[in-house]
């Protein structure tokens, strides 16, 4: 009998659930810390994917999937999704942004001048093997600087706006901040309003977005990007209590890329893009998609369109995985069909002029 | 003012899950699918416990009718003891206070993946059909703003000609479920992948039957007495799968949808594929009362 009606469903999910459980063991509060100290990267990229600035709850959610991505972002979603709405913070401005690393790609030297913060990117990437036969890899501490660089940078797009180099920014009228279109409270529709567009991007998948803002960085998009301005940064979450006082309720961490075509026209085009923890590859492949999606082709890979309902990471992923579900009834439905049409055959009528079809006409179900 | 004042006290979720944010939206969403019935009403659709593509866009519209004095019923491919509608109904119950049944006549709200229960459905209950894609249009334009213009437009020729160009490959229409309907005579939707034996089901029922897309944020609905046509040709007419002459060897119940098992001697075996409509004939053969009720099709052929 096939597994669906397998009597005794019930049990048959707890037991599997259990053996899921069973391989990551109890977690305890010291577990939840471990990780939230041991991989910001990770908890950083969850809480992006997620679009809920929460490391403990990130650290929580990794903890109880024993690390599955997915299946982490859909946990934390999920419990947002309960979660009412308190207030809408005020509007960020980038010089405002208490920022940790902040690098144009776009000029040798930048006013306010390059930071290059926590990376990666100039070490040698040498597995420690020493730290698997006792001897721990212990980094060398932080120098501080004797003059340290300001905690506020000013926007490298304004500077070039001021010398003509990138259009001014449109007229727009004032909009209140719990007026702007929010995507986890409507529908996208398209074409999407430009708020819709960069949340969407802001909670895309990382590998989702990767793969097709490289494809459009390799030339199947119509923009080659260089990074104007990427920064790493933390933004003041400031609201109003009921009382009226304007307050700080915390810093959350946030990362942004600004890309600028090159040599098109005769002012820059930018591309930007901006999520919730430090993600810099994220952020520059969404603000290259963004770039590119203007004068994008319908059904090309660089449309908004087609790059926002394929890197959100529940439905693309909660549907991969939904072909596990028993498909029977549709199946049955469409073997009746076939063997109607093969019974033609058995009948000795006439052949029919056969052409093999040219695309699915039904989609994946 | 104190912030106790303003609020409720904490509590981990809200009542059905939900907040009330979103149970609002989807209220307002599903009244308008009522009011246009079969037009796609695109919906925000939170995240719920489950995985997108597992009957989320289901669960969401259950959620927000879902009461406490409510018993619910849900079913996968038919069964309701399938393993995930076993985990839906488990979760609709722990998180609303709603008793679970099996039992389609007892039952005021009808969660299903893929099918319609045999026996009739009365006015004072409502079937929610999880529905994979909601657009008829993908498999001939799978650009959604295009195909949304379309159904605008009652631009519907792309999607007959595909059905054209069947017969003429094939010798007969090869859609198998989920088979393109007019609702109301003016828009096209698709039913879910129930199996064309179900749609008849729909037309000018005494139910409500909310279709919801969760994955892809599109609701739709076809209320009661509202016409539902299967797009088929004057001289093609539309045929349901040839499920009529088969019997269930556990039940013995002849002329219901079946599931085929195949066995090693090369042959088939049929079970009925609506569950508890086979355990409640097994039921009445064992000398207990026959609770069955009324079916929408009887003798294999559907009786309107």
């Amino acid at each position: 009998m096939a597994y669906v009606a397998a009597r005794g469903g019930e049990r048959a999910i707890a037991e599997a659930e259990r053996l899921y459980r069973a391989m990551t063991g109890p977690i305890d509060a010291n577990r939840v810390e471990q990780l939230q100290a041991a991989l910001p990267w990770l908890i950083d990229r969850v809480m992006g994917e997620a679009s809920l600035s929460a490391p403990e709850m990130a650290a929580l959610a990794l903890a109880q999937t024993g690390g599955d991505l997915y299946e982490a972002v859909l946990v934390l979603r999920a419990w947002r999704s309960t979660q009412p709405r308190l207030a809408t913070a005020a509007p960020v401005l980038q010089e405002a942004l208490f920022t940790h690393r902040r690098i144009s790609a776009a000029f040798k030297d930048i006013p306010g001048g390059q930071i290059l913060g926590p990376t990666l990117d100039y070490s040698h990437r040498v597995l420690e093997t020493a730290v698997l036969t006792g001897r721990d890899f212990v980094p060398e501490p932080v120098t501080p600087a004797a003059d340290p660089a300001p905690a506020g940078q000013p926007s490298l797009a304004e500077w070039q706006r001021a010398q003509g180099l990138v259009s001014a920014l449109p007229a727009t009228p004032y909009v209140a901040p719990e007026d702007i279109p929010d995507i986890t409270r409507e529908p996208v529709l398209f074409p999407a309003p430009r708020a819709h567009r960069l949340q969407a991007l802001a909670r895309a998948d990382t590998g989702g977005t990767l793969a097709l803002g490289y494809a459009a960085m390799r030339g199947y998009g119509n923009a080659h990007p260089t990074v104007n301005e990427l920064r790493l940064a933390e933004a003041e979450v400031m609201v109003r209590h009921p009382s009226r006082s304007f307050f700080s309720a915390g810093r959350v961490k946030v990362s942004q890329a600004e890309v600028v075509s090159k040599g098109r026209a005769d002012t820059l085009e930018l591309g930007f893009a901006a999520t919730l923890g430090w993600n810099e590859v994220k952020v520059i492949a969404a603000a290259t998609l963004d770039l590119n999606a203007a004068k994008a082709p319908k059904g090309s890979p660089v449309e908004e369109e087609f790059f926002l309902y394929h890197t959100e990471p529940v439905e693309a992923s909660g549907f991969c995985i939904h072909f596990k579900l028993p498909h029977y009834v549709t199946f049955q439905s469409s073997l009746d069909a076939m063997r109607g049409a093969s019974n033609r055959d058995a009948k000795g009528e006439a052949p029919l002029p056969v052409a093999p079809a040219e695309h699915q006409t039904e989609p994946a179900e | 003012m104190t912030l106790a004042k303003l609020t409720r006290t904490w509590a981990p979720m809200a009542y059905g899950f939900l907040d009330g944010q979103a149970k609002r939206e989807m209220r307002r969403k599903m009244l308008k699918a009522i009011a246009v019935p079969g037009c796609q009403m695109p919906y925000a659709s939170r995240e719920v416990p489950m995985a997108r593509g597992w009957g989320t866009g289901g669960l969401q519209v259950t959620l927000t009718l879902i009461q406490p004095e409510d018993r619910v019923k849900v079913i996968d491919q038919g069964a309701d003891d399938s393993v995930n509608a076993a985990s839906i109904r488990r979760f609709l119950a722990r998180v609303s206070g709603a008793a679970e049944t099996w039992d389609t006549q007892d039952a005021s709200l009808i969660q299903s993946r893929h099918r319609v229960p045999e026996e009739r459905l009365g006015a004072d209950q409502i079937l929610i059909l999880q529905v994979p894609n909601p657009e008829p249009l993908r498999g001939v334009e799978p650009n959604m703003s295009t195909a949304r213009q379309m159904h605008a437009d009652a631009d519907y020729g792309r999607l007959w000609l595909t059905l054209y160009e069947q017969i003429v490959r094939s010798g007969r229409i090869m859609q198998g479920a989920a088979y393109p309907a007019l609702v109301n005579g003016r828009h096209v939707m698709t039913p879910s992948p129930i199996p064309r034996w179900d749609v008849e089901k729909l037309h000018m029922a005494q139910h409500l039957t909310f279709l919801s897309a969760g994955r892809e944020k599109r609701l739709h609905a076809v209320p009661p007495f509202t016409s539902v046509t299967p797009l088929a040709f004057d001289d093609v007419p539309f045929k349901v799968e040839a499920h009529g002459s088969l019997t269930c060897h556990r039940s013995g119940i002849t002329g219901q949808f079946m599931n085929e098992l195949p066995q090693s001697d090369g042959g088939a075996l049929y079970e009925v594929s609506d569950s508890h409509l086979g355990i409640k004939a097994i039921r009445a053969r064992d000398g207990e009362p026959d609770t069955t009720g009324p079916t929408w099709y009887q003798d294999g052929s559907f009786r309107s």
